[in-house]
């Protein structure tokens, strides 16, 4: 562990947020967020509804201003998206009158790739994540798990440096979600970068990260980050290691006052 | 009594077309008998007797097969419809996008957009006249001012649907503003355009005849003006036929495009 620890360690820093906060109107969504996120590592960020996560993550990404504090990717100041930052959303995002190989092949396209790299690289992400067949589909002809496959080829072809997943598998149905997650651990072992991954789910915080970040407080802060050590590669048989059932159960016993909380509050 | 309900309600092709074909015959046949009992200056039967009562069928068969003068005045009339419905098109389309990207414009334009669009276009036909006077244009505009905004207002309201997801996709992915006009815009609203660009074909055809009516007499409304100040019913109802005909066939080709465009709209999940 103290080797892993170190060699991490001895990582440099790909995305450093300081002292971050957000704002809409009077209603302060999350402050002074303070993390570092270094270059080959999965961060999970975990919280009840509405603290305010995936507006963090849109910060990341350039989508929203901060209203408070700086995130810098790779030394840069964010103020708009990024180059090699790539985001799958929640809600897919395809364009329904585009075939998966359109959907697959927009970022480049709109990078301004030459044809060669586009024709190349487009079929290799398709068959990555598994939609080999599908190349012609429209999305409403594929189910939601894979119309996310497809979200997350889109992103992946553009081989970022930072891959930012805003609760990419929430609007999945539960066997999916298992088989898109422990996919994804495949995919990033092939090609490790700095994964953000925003869920609500305490499971697959745990199982993805290699750090947990939990969210906690009105307005919301950082209120623990763990260190998940836990054997690589994840796979199935992680779910059932006694450290994984300790993690779930710590981040469960942090979380649980607010999720009552704001359970109450959303009925 | 189920089974007479059955029947009725069958979606079988040969009980549709039957039932079409059966529908036209008896409205032909009412037409035919009306026709016949009446003077040929106020009515003229479908198929006639050639004499006392000439028939509309005859009469059309001669104004498109055997009138050179009669092609002419279509081909005059068509030619202001695609001028005048070209134009429309070509302004509202973009235009409309462009209002739903700028919302201060929209905003500064929606009340007047609307008022023109219940406004019976006919009844600015004396300002135009007044005007402009009775060139081929002023007649083009007033076919322009009847197309013009049923476009115009579905393409806004198309344009201004547009998913926010998906435009936020395109930020996130670093689209220019062409870019989410051409991977974006156009596409999500060119189904909402089609079904603006249909009702704009059906108002453009009146816009025609009411500009060939009132501005200089030409075209098929001069042949209809014609006919009925010769007390030619035969003549009248052909022409209205005509009128009717070219409706329908722009109406269809609009449907066919909106249908192939909207193809993703109506399975989108």
């Amino acid at each position: 562990m103290n080797a892993a620890t170190a060699a991490a360690d001895a990582q440099s820093s790909r995305i450093e947020i300081n002292g971050v906060g957000k704002r809409y109107g009077d209603l302060q969504v999350f402050k002074d967020i303070n993390l570092e996120f270094r270059e080959r590592e999965i961060v999970t960020i975990v919280g009840p509804s509405g603290c305010g996560k995936t507006t963090l993550l849109r910060c990341i990404d350039g989508l929203l201003p901060v209203n408070e504090g700086e995130i810098r990717i790779e030394g840069d100041l964010i103020t708009q998206p990024r180059e090699g930052v790539s985001m799958v959303f929640q809600h897919f995002g395809l364009f329904p009158w585009k075939t998966v190989r359109h959907n697959v092949g927009y970022g480049l396209k709109l990078a301004g790739a030459p044809r060669a790299e586009i024709a190349e690289k487009v079929p290799y992400y398709t068959d990555l994540v598994g939609l080999k067949g599908f190349e012609d589909a429209y999305p409403y002809q594929l189910s939601g798990g894979m119309q996310q496959r497809c979200g997350l080829a889109r992103a992946l072809t553009m081989e970022p440096s930072v891959l930012l997943m805003d609760e990419p598998f929430a609007a999945v149905d539960a066997q999916t979600r298992e088989i898109l997650q422990f996919e994804l651990l495949k995919i990033w072992g092939m090609r490790p970068m700095t994964m953000v991954f925003v869920t609500h789910s305490i499971e697959e915080a745990v199982l993805m990260g290699d750090r947990v970040v939990v969210l906690k407080g009105r307005p919301s802060s950082v209120f623990e980050v763990i260190d998940v050590d836990l054997p690589a590669p994840r796979d199935r048989s992680t779910l059932s290691h006694p450290r994984f059932a300790e993690y779930r159960e710590h981040v469960w016993n942090t979380l649980m006052d607010e999720v009552r909380a704001a359970e109450f509050e959303l009925n | 009594m189920d089974r007479v309900l059955t029947f009725v309600n069958s979606d079988r092709p040969y009980v549709r077309w039957g039932t079409v074909l059966l529908a036209l015959l008896i409205g032909g046949v009412i037409w035919e008998i009306v026709g016949l009992q009446f003077n040929q200056a106020i009515m003229a039967p479908l198929i006639g007797d050639g004499v006392d009562h000439p028939g509309t069928l005859p009469r059309l068969g001669r104004y498109l097969f055997d009138d050179e003068e009669y092609l002419l005045s279509l081909v005059q009339s068509i030619q202001l419809f695609a001028t005048g419905f070209g134009l429309a098109l070509a302004v509202a389309l973009p235009f409309g996008i462009i209002l739903a990207r700028l919302v201060m414009l929209r905003v500064a334009l929606e009340s007047y957009i609307l008022m023109l669009y219940v406004t019976p276009m006919i009844a600015l036909i004396p300002f135009i006249l007044s005007i402009l006077g009775f060139d081929f244009w002023p007649k083009v505009l007033v076919v322009y001012l009847f197309a013009f905004f049923p476009i115009l207002y579905n393409t806004l309201e198309g344009a201004r649907s547009v998913k926010p997801e998906l435009l936020e996709v395109a930020k996130s992915f670093r689209s220019s503003e062409l870019a989410i006009w051409t991977d974006i815009l156009i596409p999500y609203t060119l189904p909402y355009a089609l079904t603006g660009i249909r009702q704009a074909a059906g108002r453009a055809l009146v816009g025609m005849v009411a500009a060939e009516f009132f501005l200089s007499t030409s075209g098929l409304g001069e042949e209809l003006q014609t006919a009925s100040r010769n007390f030619d019913m035969a003549g009248v109802l052909a022409t209205i036929l005509v009128i009717t005909g070219l409706g329908i066939t722009f109406m269809k080709i609009a449907g066919v495009f909106e249908q192939k465009f909207s193809a993703w709209r109506g399975l989108d999940r």
